[in-house]
């Protein structure tokens, strides 16, 4: 068995081209890496949206709020409010607890914490106003050919049941 | 390093290794001829092991191992997970050049007689790394679900009874029942992903020092001549460049393949309706084609008596030219013909539909 | 190579990956923008019916969920809803629904199909009910307690009038726990396209959009309209296969785009083939580069009707109401403002009566008009000089077999009816008036339409060669037939009447051809047959 070792001498010729080939393989492992990582990061950066059927809009009362869900279940609250459909998430703000629409008083009341929304969804009285806190607006979209009002909420993947 | 003479002592006492062993390791003559492309493709087997590893570790964070769930959570990473389709792809491909890697480097080192005395032993494992692969392969393609998992594995598993003495048990074993259901599933999981890998990993750190410890084998051919001082070259970083390359090379084509033939996916596992045409991965298609001209029981055997001579081959070539005269071109025809009928086995299963 | 080329290769082969590395991260972005197929989304609501109907009615739910429906969270209580009051509604397993599902239910989401559809013939397809062909049906072939040919043929295209059975004081029956009400098995199941629904609605969309998947490749199908306009009496889809556009399509069926979720415009979405869908409902584009909207009123392009005795051009009227009425060119038009007095059929009781409904002109489109429509299609592949050809020799066929035959045959039926030699009440008493409904209704419309929609064997043999021999072969014999029944005087009249007819240019030929033609016509024989 030989035991001699071999040795270098390092030109700059040499350099260059170790820095070739380093910056070679990191940018082309890295990218690799990072599509690497991408895969095994669910989504997140843009969660994908599905589009739901939420009734017609001859259907809306001006002023009127209609109940529809998304597809973790929470109630989305859908309103005709005078320059259009406006949806908001039902889940509260303050600590999760459903919030409800009040057609007397015109407001979303929370009975947890006795949290107070007007119709636009900001918080105006209780703990949701203290901090700040709105209802999470929902994307609602009117087809004007048709008068078919569709939400657009988060996509979870399910599977088949 | 002039830094922190402290510190550097520090860590030897936390650490007491002879770092300077690893220069030594490092610079060990690699004898000329593996400067020869021919010669790297150990190296490739390897690297495209390490591709496995790390994809197949991504693929599992996915996976799901369950009958009802398995094909579904493999549809989920082809179509919806990011950049799924590419990994597994990656995952597959790599798993087809792996095995031809290995049957290219069992020739090389077969006719470069590499395999005699004193390295007996290298090639017994190496011989055990090539059942390891495709067994590896074999598990790997059941865990899809698809028709050709479920029935592929039902044959093989009805072959397995065919073994002679421990045949029924070690179907029973492998299926985890009677029958291929959700036991079979998760054995063949387990077996891909955590049994196998050990025991590779095993079997190839044992390969490789049995390597460095015997050294490479020298060669001479015939009507060449080479400088002494050309005879060695050094293992860092001559040689580990041309291990970067070859990986790179590997990264390369892997990539390309997975664009142009991405991994698909074939019709749920059925277990009530039987495809018209079984088959199983082609590197077994020398065994159906024996199944299908011989008999189950017969074909086994035979596979398996083969088998054992290839295993044992370095000590039987040794008995065998310590009694007889037992030229090398008797080694080199014995070698030439097992080749060829597993390639001619395996070609004619493939046309012959 | 030496340690620094090696190197170097690293980088190169590096930078090969990294190209390969940016095109598989390019693949990727594309998979994303592609519309995956989404999955069906089950709400609140309608989460009781898909659990039971999965096992009761397992694939009718694998249908739904395969729908564009689905996919948007539109599932079976939105459109099996009842309101108080419907005669079909009950309350199934705690909700109030109708399994009958009619435009009116459809049109809550599709208002604007529903409102075109509504004014077009297809939804007035029922009203032939009261007609000849009903006759021939209910009477002809059916027998009292029994119009099975009816209930199977006739009213499966047409559609039925969705009947309930009653007890004796007239109140709907009801069975089972539910008080499910029990509808008249005669007039359900029935996807006819004008079927006449208890909510007073006309048609059935699901006549076109099958359910459950209303799956728009199989509504812009040709064989979907085939069900109905097929046949001896009106063979659109035997014409369709046999001209040009058929082939085209059938070659083509893959390169269709017959998938494409909302609009599917010709010279846009598609240019292989024009189907039915094509020319008569759907979009296509214009040469200013914008597409005209589709329209589920059928008839809107429609210039000529061939459907009657003597085909006459169509001209229509659209009263503020939104009510369409089609005026032959042989009817005076009225002018934007003024009443009329228009007859509508609709369900009273459960029978179908004329009611005079007094309607005031919004708007009027000519025949012309109509035929601009129609001709913006076709202009999407051919010329306007090809198109304007065409058209005139279509309209020639029909001006052709109005003159010769249609309007002779019908002035010598309508003698017969006025020398009482016909009955008007036995319409299909004698032979001649058999011949005579099918001259015009089965061989006569056969060249019509295979005229219309390129068909020239159609047009030719299985229509105006047929129209031809039965007319001379059949029908003036048969004529003189049924006078003579009537006594010589009557017999003698009618010879001479068909004599008078048959003396005129274009008959005369019947007698023996000039004799430069006949010496044409055995030389031909001779020269490429040698008989």
């Amino acid at each position: 068995m030989m035991n001699e070792s071999i040795t270098h001498t390092v030109t700059r010729r040499d350099l260059l081209a170790s820095v070739a080939m380093a910056a070679g393989l990191i940018i082309s492992y890295g990218v690799l890496g990072i599509q690497g990582l991408m895969f095994l990061l669910p989504e997140r950066l843009r969660p994908r949206t599905r589009r739901l059927f939420a009734g017609q809009l001859d259907g809306y009362r001006a002023g009127g709020v209609q109940v529809f869900f998304d597809l973790s279940g929470n109630e989305i609250l859908i309103r005709r409010a005078p320059a259009g459909l406006t949806a908001f998430d039902s889940t509260c703000p303050h600590l999760g607890c459903r919030v409800h629409w009040e057609e007397d008083q015109q407001r979303f009341f929370c009975p947890c914490h006795r949290g107070v929304f007007n119709p636009d969804g900001v918080g105006i009285s209780g703990p949701p106003a203290a901090a700040g806190q709105s209802l999470a607006a929902v994307p609602v979209e009117v087809d004007e050919k048709s008068g078919v009002v569709y939400i657009e909420v988060k996509d979870i993947r399910k599977r088949r049941a | 390093m002039n830094r922190d003479p402290g510190l550097r002592q520090r860590l030897q006492e936390m650490v007491p290794f002879d770092w300077s062993l690893l220069r030594h390791i490092g610079s060990e003559p690699v004898p000329y001829h593996l400067k020869k492309w021919w010669f790297c493709l150990g190296g490739t087997v390897l690297y495209l092991f390490i591709i496995q590893v790390v994809t197949g570790i991504a693929l599992t964070f996915y996976y799901v191992p369950s009958p009802d769930e398995a094909y579904a959570s493999v549809a989920a990473i082809t179509r919806e997970v990011r950049f799924g389709w590419f990994i597994r792809s990656l995952h597959k491909w790599s798993a087809q050049f792996m095995i031809v890697a290995v049957i290219l480097h069992m020739l090389r080192v077969y006719f470069t007689g590499a395999y005699r005395r004193p390295r007996q032993l290298n090639w017994c494992i190496g011989f055990l790394l090539l059942g390891t692969t495709m067994t590896f392969g074999f598990t790997g393609y059941s865990l899809v679900y698809e028709q050709l998992s479920f029935w592929g594995a039902t044959v093989a598993t009805n072959l397995a009874e065919a073994v002679p003495l421990v045949g029924p048990l070690l179907a029973y074993f492998l299926r985890g029942g009677a029958e291929v259901g959700e036991n079979t599933l998760t054995r063949f999981y387990i077996l891909h992903i955590g049994v196998l890998p050990t025991v590779a990993a095993l079997l190839v750190g044992l390969h490789i020092l049995l390597v460095r410890l015997h050294g490479v084998t020298e060669l001479h051919f015939e009507g060449e001549t080479v400088r002494e001082d050309e005879r060695h070259f050094a293992f860092w970083p001559e040689h580990g460049t041309t291990e970067l390359m070859i990986g790179v090379l590997l990264m390369y084509l892997l990539t390309l393949t997975a664009l142009i033939f991405p991994a698909g996916l074939g019709a749920p596992a059925d277990p009530t309706v039987t495809p018209l045409h079984i088959k199983p991965e082609w590197y077994f298609y020398f065994n159906f084609r024996l199944l299908k001209l011989t008999s189950l029981r017969l074909s086994v055997v035979l596979t398996l008596a083969a088998g054992a001579v290839a295993f044992l081959w370095p000590f039987i070539e040794e008995w065998l030219s310590r009694r007889l005269k037992f030229p090398d071109a008797l080694s080199v025809l014995l070698g030439t013909l097992a080749f060829l009928s597993f390639l001619v086995l395996t070609v004619w299963e493939a046309f012959a539909g | 190579m030496s340690l620094t080329v090696k190197r170097y290769v690293v980088a190169a082969l590096s930078f090969l990956f990294l190209l390969a590395l940016l095109l598989v991260a390019y693949q990727e972005s594309r998979r994303f923008r592609q519309e995956a197929g989404l999955e069906p989304v089950v709400t609140v609501a309608n989460r009781g019916c898909v659990d039971c109907h999965r096992k009761d009615g397992p694939a009718l739910v694998m249908e739904w969920e395969f729908s564009r429906h689905a996919q948007l969270g539109v599932g079976c209580v939105d459109c099996h809803t009842a309101e108080k009051g419907d005669l079909d509604g009950w309350t199934h397993e705690g909700v109030l629904i109708s399994a009958l599902v009619t435009p009116k239910d459809c049109a809550r989401c599709h208002a604007r199909e529903h409102e075109e559809f509504s004014g077009s013939h297809h939804a007035r397809a029922g009203e032939i009910l009261a007609s000849l062909d009903n006759v021939l049906a209910e009477k002809a072939a059916g027998m009292p307690g029994n119009i099975a040919d009816a209930v199977n043929g006739c009213w499966q295209c047409h559609g039925s009038i969705v009947r309930f059975k009653r007890d004796l004081q007239g109140q709907i029956l009801r069975v089972g726990k539910e008080a499910k009400p029990v509808i008249d098995p005669d007039t359900w199941p029935n996807s006819g396209m004008g079927r006449l629904n208890p909510d007073g609605s006309k048609g059935s969309c699901h006549a076109c959009h099958s359910r459950h998947a209303f799956q728009a490749s199989l509504s812009r199908s040709p064989e979907n309209c085939g069900k109905c306009h097929m046949g001896p009496d009106h063979p659109q889809i035997e014409i369709y296969n046999e001209s040009k556009h058929g082939i085209a399509f059938y070659a083509n069926r893959g390169r269709m785009n017959l998938d494409k979720v909302g609009e599917w415009v010709l010279g846009r979405d598609y240019s292989a083939a024009p189907t039915c869908a094509t020319c008569h409902i759907s979009s296509y584009m214009t040469p200013q580069g914008v597409y005209t909207a589709n329209s589920h009123d059928v008839g809107e392009r429609i210039s000529w009707t061939l459907r009657p005795v003597v085909s006459t051009k169509l001209n229509m009227v659209v009263y503020e109401d939104g009510f369409k009425e089609d005026f032959p060119d042989t009817r005076p038009l009225p002018t934007i403002g003024d009443l009329v007095e228009t007859l509508e059929k609709v369900v009273e009781n459960e029978r179908l009566v004329s009611r005079k409904v007094s309607r005031r002109v919004a708007r009027i489109v000519s025949w012309e008009d109509r035929r601009k429509v129609m001709k913006g299609a076709c202009l999407n592949c051919h010329n306007d000089t090809y198109v304007d050809n065409f058209y005139k020799q279509f309209d020639d066929l029909v001006v052709l077999y109005n003159e010769k035959f249609a309007k002779p045959a019908q002035a010598l039926m309508d003698e017969l009816v006025a020398d009482g030699i016909l009955n008007s009440n036995a319409p299909f008493e004698h032979d001649v008036q058999w011949t005579f409904y099918e001259l015009w209704h089965h061989e006569g419309r056969r060249a019509r339409h295979g005229a219309s929609m390129m068909g020239p064997d159609y047009t030719h043999w299985h229509g105006m060669y047929e129209v031809a021999k039965h007319f001379y072969v059949k029908f003036l014999p048969e004529v003189i037939e049924a006078a003579a029944a009537k006594g010589p005087a009557m017999k003698q009249k009618y010879e001479d009447r068909v004599k008078r007819l048959l003396g005129r240019d274009e008959h005369v030929w019947q007698k023996g051809l000039s004799p430069q033609e006949a010496e044409a016509l055995r030389k031909m024989y001779e020269e490429r047959y040698n008989q």
